[in-house]
């Protein structure tokens, strides 16, 4: 009786043994491919690994909270006219921010560095790169011909945002981007895609220098709401008199 | 049946352990060092068993209790910026050497032990053959 007892409690522990030591493996298993390459130094792995969870947590809490906000908002706004009537506006405008995720008709650029062997980038390799004023160009055009929601891989442009050149990597709401670029835009598809491909126009310009470019119309866009946040400190309203 | 009842344990602690999710980067320091208090106490307990003074009440506490204890020494050996970790591991793997040494000592005496009871067999043996033969010789004679 005594015997079977040990046996069964020293199985149980090493049942639990094992399985944390399995955990364990794993986790070094995911953190050491996640990072260890470029940066060789543990303690800077360390600290980003960790500051990098801390980030996504919370950003998790956010959405929740987010989340929350909109379940509120609609059950205070369900038996009260007036109030609904703000919500409605209130939607309108994070639309316009581009504070919610939309969808609609529109056209598709995709940009990409040109080939690095061939005649046009012997003469000047600069040339057949994406440079960051191209983007910039790009998006100009687009909102010139009316564009209503614009996104560059994945980052929303809104009136905050910017493009910017990081040495060798564009960033666009402060997130790093690289090639190929893929510029979703919503709004006439008629009068995007006329505006980007006619002659003469940007797009057709960086062609020229060796950029591969692709312009398509593309019906129901998924465009993803602006992630960052939007902050107004020192903005005041004028109220007439 | 002990050690029946260690590979079962391991084997199906390693199919759950292989399919369970993976904890944060944080935490495995500290699940590490409870590992080692955890892998210590299991030699312990194994290495008590053979000596045949097995006590279940010190098992489980010493299982849990240098576990829980490893880990929130190792979190204040952070706070204070010590690696109070390393004196734990250094106490802990000595103990499982210790241990480890009494298991492979019991074995081998075990080892040794059967081995001379079956030369003593082979002896006695081949004294039973001799004496017939000496015997048959005799009536031959």
């Amino acid at each position: 009786m005594k015997k079977k007892q040990i046996a069964i409690t020293l199985g149980i522990m090493c049942f639990i043994l094992t399985i944390a030591l399995c955990i364990q493996i794993k986790t070094m298993n995911e953190a050491s491919s996640a990072a260890s390459r470029t940066l060789a130094d543990n303690d800077l792995r360390d600290q980003v690994l960790k500051w990098k969870e801390k980030y996504d947590n919370i950003y998790n809490t956010l959405k929740e909270k987010q989340k929350k906000l909109e379940e509120v908002r609609t059950e205070a706004t369900q038996n009260d006219t007036l109030a609904s009537a703000k919500e409605e506006q209130l939607k309108k405008n994070n639309i316009i921010l581009g504070l919610t995720d939309v969808r609609g008709d529109g056209i598709i650029i995709e940009v990409a560095d040109g080939n690095p062997e061939s005649f046009l980038a012997t003469i000047n390799p600069s040339n057949v790169l994406v440079h960051y004023n191209d983007l910039l160009n790009l998006v100009n055009e687009l909102n010139n011909a009316g564009a209503e929601a614009i996104e560059i891989n994945g980052q929303r442009i809104v009136n905050t945002s910017s493009i910017t050149c990081e040495g060798t990597v564009i960033k666009v709401n402060g997130e790093k981007i690289g090639s190929p670029f893929v510029i979703k835009a919503i709004g006439s598809q008629g009068l995007l895609y006329g505006s980007i491909t006619r002659a003469g126009s940007y797009i057709e310009l960086i062609k020229d220098e060796g950029v591969q470019t692709n312009v398509i119309k593309e019906d129901d866009i998924y465009i993803e709401k602006y992630k960052g946040v939007l902050n107004y400190e020192y903005l005041k309203p004028i109220s007439k008199k | 049946m002990i050690f029946i009842a260690i590979v079962l344990g391991c084997i199906i602690g390693a199919l759950i352990g292989i399919n369970a999710p993976i904890i944060p980067y944080t935490y495995s320091g500290y699940l590490a060092i409870a590992i080692i208090a955890a892998l210590d106490s299991v030699f312990g307990g194994i290495a008590s068993t053979l000596k045949k003074n097995f006590d279940l009440k010190i098992f489980v506490s010493g299982f849990f209790g240098n576990a829980i204890l490893s880990i929130l020494l190792t979190y204040l050996g952070q706070r204070l910026n010590v690696d109070i970790y390393l004196a734990a591991i250094v106490v802990f793997v000595g103990r499982m050497f210790n241990n480890l040494a009494i298991i492979r000592r019991y074995y081998l005496e075990k080892f040794v032990k059967y081995r001379k009871i079956q030369k003593e067999k082979i002896v006695e043996y081949e004294g039973k053959n001799q004496s017939e033969n000496a015997q048959k010789k005799e009536i031959k004679k």
